[in-house]
């Protein structure tokens, strides 16, 4: 008997239900069964540089404040205080010791302890348990090579074993240069009305789009990296590394084709990094895979060479946060880095000559499958399938995963297959235990 | 305070203005210098000591940083008629008020702030109204101006529609 979620997946044939996009109860459980156990991009460690710095985000549609704490290590908490759930932090970004809530004035030190309750003695007569009532802590946090993951499932994998061998292609860019990346100082932050499934698989597999989505952006001096041929089926992959993730890569045969794919104003840091990263990373991911789009499981996604990293927060089944930001090499010269933060704004982001046309693709596509009539018909996420490349190791012996053709959606099934598998699997994350010791 | 040189700034922004909500766009950029930074910066929520730090400063990733060629190739890609998130194109109603003359400055370069509301509708209920201000560095052409620096500061942290899709 199929299970409530796998069944609305068909993987035999690519068929993909509409409702996983716009049924409230969906989006209510993808909270618990998806948000609550994944780990969870919260940004870069170069985001805090200073001790005491904090920024806020969401993990899933919990807010979170991410702080460097006095020992210098990192700590994520609920940005909810434990009296009546007020913000604590109403701020983006900044630089302090303690949090203070604004309505009675609990303070939370950044570690996450409670560390003033006005009237404690007074009031609560010393009997409220202050232990059990400091900002709940994420279950456990991480860092790949600078990117910082959490999680609220105590029973989750590690890190590592969560991105599986997804971790040994993002070296493709944590770890191609000395001293890895860092994240440009901004972050771009704007809502789309879809859902946020539709911005995950369009980048973890879909580079059938481009010719057509983006045609404007190509010809009117917008043009991307790696550089695209006009047509279908050059030379590239789509990887599948299993776990949800994926991305699609074109492919250099040789030292030149690299050179050749890249764009005039960056084409000189190209010829100077290349044999870093060649030896760095070998063969295969220092000069052959030449990758574009990507996504990791649930809902982050990010351009190689485009230098964009985004998180895709779930608001509601129609409403999603996209926020976005701008990574480069530590190593590249300072005009290099303004270059590419100048690269990515004008195609991705708020302003995006690329972004726009997406956005209003996946808009498009969540309003038309909203109608009754319209949600019985299935998508189609059929491409490829059948044409699996069945031995990677023909292509290079060290390629970890499956191989699909460049336009085929092979990731998007994994995307999806592995969403089912989550959606179908009812133990409830075990999110960390504050319950206090009784009233004395 | 010059009346004059406040009319006709006044008049100025206010035919600028027009020419983005009719799209005529070309004619439009034609009104910014050939070194012009045409420039958003992003800004952000800030609390206690960090106050005053809300807007990002030049340089750092934004929402719009473009100079005469970036900014004409945006032009252009509306033009190509495959810039399919705005075909149709928006409709913007851009109101310009609370125009100021700021500062004389050298070579009759004056810098001048104004106020911005545009209400931009597209397809069926995107609607969004943008606030916020602009600072703009006028030098003299002829009996007119060139727009030889704009800094626009939209009054969002996070932007609440899909895209900035449109002219500030």
């Amino acid at each position: 008997m199929k299970s409530h979620f796998e069944h609305l997946i068909d993987l035999t044939k690519g068929d993909i239900n509409r409702n996983i996009f716009s049924d409230p109860e969906t989006f209510e459980l993808e909270l618990e069964r998806i948000f609550a156990k994944c780990w969870l991009l919260l940004g870069h460690e170069s985001m805090l540089p200073k001790v005491n710095d904090f920024f806020t985000t969401y993990m899933g549609r919990d807010p979170v404040i991410v702080t460097r704490k006095a020992d210098g290590t990192i700590g994520c908490y609920l940005n909810m205080c434990r009296h009546r759930g007020n913000r604590v932090c109403r701020a983006d970004s900044g630089n302090a010791r303690a949090f203070s809530c604004p309505f009675h004035g609990w303070t939370f030190s950044n570690d996450g302890r409670l560390s003033n309750v006005p009237g404690f003695k007074e009031i609560y007569l010393e009997k409220l348990d202050i232990e059990a009532h400091g900002l709940v802590p994420v279950a456990k946090i991480a860092s790949y090579k600078g990117l910082l993951f959490a999680t609220f499932d105590n029973n989750a994998p590690t890190l590592e074993d969560y991105l599986g061998d997804m971790a040994w292609y993002l070296d493709m860019i944590l770890d191609r240069r000395e001293g890895g990346i860092e994240f440009l100082p901004g972050t771009h932050k704007w809502l789309v009305h879809t859902n946020w499934k539709f911005p995950v698989d369009n980048f973890i597999g879909d580079s059938y789009h481009g010719p057509v989505s983006h045609k404007s952006a190509w010809v009117s001096g917008f043009e991307g990296m790696p550089l695209r041929k006009s047509g279908y089926g050059y030379e590239g992959f789509q990887v599948n590394p299993g776990g949800g993730h994926g991305f699609g890569t074109r492919w250099a045969a040789n030292k030149e084709e690299v050179f050749e794919m890249s764009l005039p104003e960056f084409r000189d840091y190209e010829k100077m990094r290349l044999d870093e990263s060649i030896q760095r990373l070998g063969e295969l991911r220092g000069l052959h895979f030449s990758p574009m789009h990507a996504s990791i499981f649930p809902n982050v996604s990010l351009l190689w060479q485009g230098g964009a990293i985004r998180v895709w927060h779930p608001k509601g089944p129609k409403l999603t946060e996209a926020w976005g930001w701008v990574f480069v090499d530590k190593a590249a010269p300072d005009d290099y880095k303004r270059e590419k933060g100048l690269h990515m704004l004008q195609r991705h982001g708020t302003s995006g000559t690329w972004e726009a046309d997406d956005v209003d693709n996946w808009v498009q596509c969540h309003s038309s499958s909203e109608g009754y009539v319209a949600r019985r018909y299935p998508q189609n996420l059929e491409m490829g399938l059948g044409d699996e490349i069945t031995d990677p190791s023909s292509i290079h012996p060290d390629i970890r995963g499956k191989l699909g053709r460049f336009q085929s959606e092979i990731n998007q099934r994994g995307f999806y297959r592995h969403w089912a598998k989550m959606m179908d699997d009812a133990t409830a994350p075990s999110v960390p235990d504050m319950s206090r010791k009784a009233c004395s | 305070m010059d009346m004059g040189l406040w009319f006709r700034v006044q008049a100025f922004l206010t035919h600028e203005a027009r020419l983005m909500d009719d799209q005529h766009l070309e004619e439009w950029v034609a009104l910014f210098s050939d070194d012009v930074r045409y420039w958003m910066p992003l800004v952000t929520n800030r609390t206690g000591r960090d106050q005053g730090k809300e807007i990002s400063t030049y340089g750092q990733v934004a929402h719009f940083d473009e100079n005469k060629t970036s900014l004409s190739n945006r032009v252009r890609r509306l033009d190509t008629g495959m810039a399919w998130s705005e075909t149709p194109p928006s409709r913007t109603r851009h109101l310009v008020t609370n125009v100021e003359v700021m500062e004389l400055m050298d070579e009759g370069v004056v810098r001048i702030r104004s106020n911005f509301l545009i209400y931009r509708s597209h397809l069926e209920y995107d609607l969004e109204i943008f606030g916020g201000y602009r600072e703009d560095y006028l030098r003299p052409q002829g009996d007119s101006w060139l727009i030889c620096r704009r800094d626009i500061i939209l009054d969002q942290s996070v932007v609440t529609q899909k895209n900035l899709g449109i002219f500030f």
